[in-house]
């Protein structure tokens, strides 16, 4: 509960600080605001183009935040074991390509999923294993990995797998795409994202997972204490492996929603920088798993509804990622300031 | 008339779900030795603390050489003639004694006339006089991870008469030190005094308060309760006032009745982590219904020699059996289940999730267990009562329950809360280690006779602590731990306090 206050006040102080910030600017932050709304299909807009509405927004945006939803639960998860998961970006990297190769094999979206979940977690393992066994910092291997697997992927679609017009990755085929894209119903063309169910059911399972199973009790005890995880008697290598590895796998999903659905294609010579905003964001929803969702809600009406705003209010969009910057500060500083007030208990 | 140095006047402070400090008034004359006496959790590190600057009061005031002053920082307080020794010594382990001491105040000389640099001969040179010029020897260019507890005690105090401090605090400083050693701290106490600094000692041994102090303020949860002249008060009376009722000082046993052997420990040697065999081929066995008890000068191999049985290091040689199993080479679970009880020194790091609520930490070591979990998933409603039950039946006390995040819990429940999980698994083996360091005398009893209701039952018990008393106190068999190798074992009524002294000290290294 104090965590939840302290997370709204950060996100309070933040949208004060980016209202003052646009009135210096001279714009008018109340009716920038309100376009966050509406380009996040939240608010009616004045006018809307052909085959569009309020729901087509919508749409798109639940369309954007589904991954990072899963991002975060993966941060979320690594922060409960005591692991600083920085490498989510590599691992939604590497899941997003090996599930464009399956599906250059098998075009089917449940293969998709797998191949998503299982490259991710298999980069997590990676870490997880160079951590117990060689202690490692997962920081340093997972940040490293990042670069690895970033530069082994560009070379692979520079070479293989160009789109050359775009200069992309060839786009996954339709029918293995986790996006319905612009699917048509009562004359509108709507953005369907099929993962969706299934992150807000991750966020429920891994809820449980954590407060009710003795995997999740594990997880945290070895998290919070290392040592007295040992004296009782668990197993903490096997639990920092298990740790990373289910870190990896939501990652991967995190990596097919948004190359495989989201986005059809990868860029290639970059890592999605989603992977280290979802670090904020689960520190925002406080490294709960239903925390995350909201804070993922937040974060993407800002990050999805900053384009509209851009073109309605002529301001540049990284305003947008600016006030994205402010609560994701103020919110590292509330995690530490609920840390420190416990402890002077 | 003497000089009143340091006043507190209506301080009040309170953290979540306490009243630490209620309402206290007292002043602290010039040139005294001051005693602090208090159960744990009375409040007694809280109030000095204050006057040091590591915490300020809700309400109320101190005045310092008669000028109020809001003490925010402990460096605030050595700008007013403050210091402060810790429980836990704050020192840098890979540094000499001298770098320690002038940390923050380096002594600077000029290279070529400026570059600047620390002058380390001249701190050397300081060093070595202020030593000599109040009785506390130590070498200046010995490295501190080198030297034992009491010398990085002479350390600590040196730091502070450094830095000019009039005003000496002591956090409980003789928790860690041997009889002897706290004998030479006491007359450290003195000769300070004779040097006219003013000391505030914080502790709860009424006989060295009857030793060295000139007065003494009793807290009891929170309240002052009075200000006594040391001289003319007995120790029943402090101990009455301090615990609130009367309390007897030793623990009335039957004689025991030795069953079957429990433990056997032969040829054990354990090697610590920095590759140095801590225990050499250390042998002995315990009885059901036996207190075996280790004493020893901390640092000799008895935390190697609990973990090792305990199963948290492995052992380099010999053997381990419970009732008969060789367990030398299981696991820490796999030693759980066959009967080993286990109560850490270190509570906060080891025998505890501090961030875990309550009810979290009373199934820690057997949550697996199908009482705790079914199919990997706990029942919440078992973790729920058990911590109710444990609550209730050792009177563990906190501010919410079960719910209580345990960092927040006061460090006599917190131990009581380890010992009620251990205890409560009834196992054939419990091995304290420590169990009442830094717990005030009411708690400390009751851990004895725990103890001693544990052998009862018919439990073997591995006692190992640092304290003679609680030693002479509990125990059937006493063994002498010296340098990683047991000196002597003998039944408790053939050795005297004097004898485990000398033992302790590796005399007369045969047996």
């Amino acid at each position: 509960m104090r965590k939840f206050t302290l997370s709204c006040l950060a996100i309070v102080i933040s949208l004060i600080f980016g209202a003052l910030i646009l009135w210096l600017m001279g714009k008018d932050p109340v009716a920038s605001y309100m376009n966050l709304l509406q380009g996040s299909g939240l608010m009616e807009k004045v006018k809307y183009s052909g085959r569009q509405s309020m729901f087509t927004d919508f749409m798109s945006f639940i369309d954007a935040m589904t991954p990072m939803i899963f991002a975060s639960l993966s941060v979320a998860l690594a922060l409960k074991g005591g692991f600083f998961n920085i490498g989510v970006s590599g691992q939604m990297l590497f899941a997003g390509f090996t599930a464009h190769i399956a599906a250059m094999f098998v075009p089917s979206r449940v293969v998709v999923v797998i191949a998503g979940l299982l490259a991710g977690a298999l980069v997590g393992a990676l870490i997880g294993w160079l951590k117990s066994r060689f202690n490692v910092n997962e920081v340093v291997s997972s940040i490293m990995l990042n670069s690895t697997l970033m530069y082994l992927i560009t070379f692979y679609i520079n070479t293989f797998y160009i789109n050359p017009v775009s200069r992309q990755s060839k786009s996954i085929v339709a029918d293995a795409r986790l996006t319905l894209s612009g699917f048509r119903w009562e004359g509108l063309k709507l953005d369907i994202a099929l993962a969706f169910p299934l992150a807000i059911v991750t966020a429920l399972l891994l809820q449980w997972f954590i407060e009710r199973t003795t995997y999740g009790y594990e997880i945290k005890a070895s998290g919070l204490s290392p040592n007295a995880a040992y004296y009782a008697g668990m197993n903490v290598n096997r639990t920092a492996m298990l740790t990373m590895t289910l870190s990896g796998g939501l990652a991967g999903l995190a990596g097919v929603s948004y190359f495989c659905g989201y986005l059809a294609s990868i860029q290639p010579g970059s890592v999605p920088s989603m992977g280290f905003d979802a670090i904020a964001v689960s520190l925002l929803g406080g490294n709960n798993p239903l925390g995350c969702v909201l804070a993922s809600f937040l974060i993407t009406v800002i990050s999805k509804g900053s384009v509209y705003m851009s073109s309605r209010q002529h301001i540049e969009p990284e305003i947008a990622s600016l006030i994205t910057a402010f609560i994701l500060t103020f919110a590292a500083c509330s995690a530490i300031l609920g840390r420190k007030k416990r402890r002077g208990a | 008339m003497p000089e009143v140095i340091a006043e507190f006047r209506h301080i009040t402070k309170r953290f979540p779900g306490i009243v630490a400090n209620d309402d206290v008034s007292l002043s602290v004359m010039k040139g005294e030795i001051f005693a602090v006496l208090g159960e744990n959790g009375a409040g007694k590190s809280t109030l000095v603390s204050m006057l040091f600057g590591m915490y300020e009061p809700d309400e109320g005031e101190i005045l310092v050489r008669g000028r109020k002053e809001r003490i925010s920082s402990p460096r605030y307080a050595t700008e007013l003639s403050i210091g402060m020794v810790h429980q836990h010594f704050r020192l840098v382990s890979n540094y000499t004694v001298a770098e320690n001491i002038v940390l923050g105040l380096e002594p600077q000389g000029k290279l070529f006339g400026f570059i600047p640099y620390v002058d380390m001969k001249k701190a050397n040179h300081d060093i070595a006089e202020l030593s000599e010029r109040y009785g506390l020897k130590v070498n200046p260019e010995d490295v501190i991870e080198d030297l034992n507890v009491a010398s990085r005690q002479r350390v600590e105090i040196l730091k502070m008469l450094y830095r000019e401090a009039e005003i000496l605090i002591f956090d409980e400083p003789t928790a860690v030190l041997t009889p002897q050693e706290i004998e030479a701290f006491l007359k450290i106490l003195q000769s300070l005094r004779e040097n006219g600094k003013t000391i505030i000692l914080i502790t709860h041994k009424l006989n060295e308060i009857k030793a060295v102090a000139d007065r003494c303020a009793i807290l009891n949860r929170g309240k002052l309760v009075a200000v006594l002249d040391v001289a003319s008060s007995s120790t029943d009376d402090m101990a009455r006032m301090m615990v609130g009722h009367e309390i007897s000082f030793t623990t009335e046993k039957k004689p025991a009745k030795f069953g079957d052997v429990v433990l056997e420990v032969e040829g054990l040697g354990v090697r610590n982590v920095a590759g140095y065999d801590a225990v050499k081929s250390v042998s002995f066995r315990i009885h059901a219904g036996e207190v075996f008890a280790v004493a020893g000068v901390s640092g000799n191999g008895q935390n190697e020699l609990a973990d090792s049985i305990a199963g948290l290091v492995r052992p380099s040689g010999g053997r381990i059996t419970i009732n008969g199993r060789d367990i030398t080479h299981s696991s820490v679970r796999e030693r759980i289940e066959a009967g080993v009880a286990y109560i850490p020194e270190d509570r906060h790091n080891v025998g505890l999730v501090l961030d875990f609520m309550l009810r979290d930490n009373f199934p820690l070591r057997q949550y697996y267990s199908p009482k705790f979990s079914r199919n990997g998933v706990i029942r919440e409603s078992e973790f729920d009562g058990y911590s109710r039950r444990l609550e209730g039946e050792y009177d563990i006390r906190s501010s919410q329950g079960g719910a209580t995040i345990t960092r927040s819990m006061s460090g006599g429940n917190q131990q009581k809360a380890i010992i009620a999980r251990e205890i409560d698994m009834q196992r054939p083996l419990i091995i304290f280690m420590q169990p009442t360091r830094g717990l005030d005398a009411g708690a400390v009893m009751n851990v004895h006779r725990q103890i001693i209701a544990e052998r009862d039952r018919g439990a073997a018990v591995l006692l190992i602590s640092l304290d003679l008393d609680e030693i002479l106190d509990c125990a059937d068999t006493i063994a002498v731990i010296y340098n990683g190798s047991i000196n002597k074992i003998a039944p408790a009524q053939e050795l005297t306090a004097d004898d485990i002294g000398l033992y302790m000290m590796g005399v007369g290294k045969t047996a």
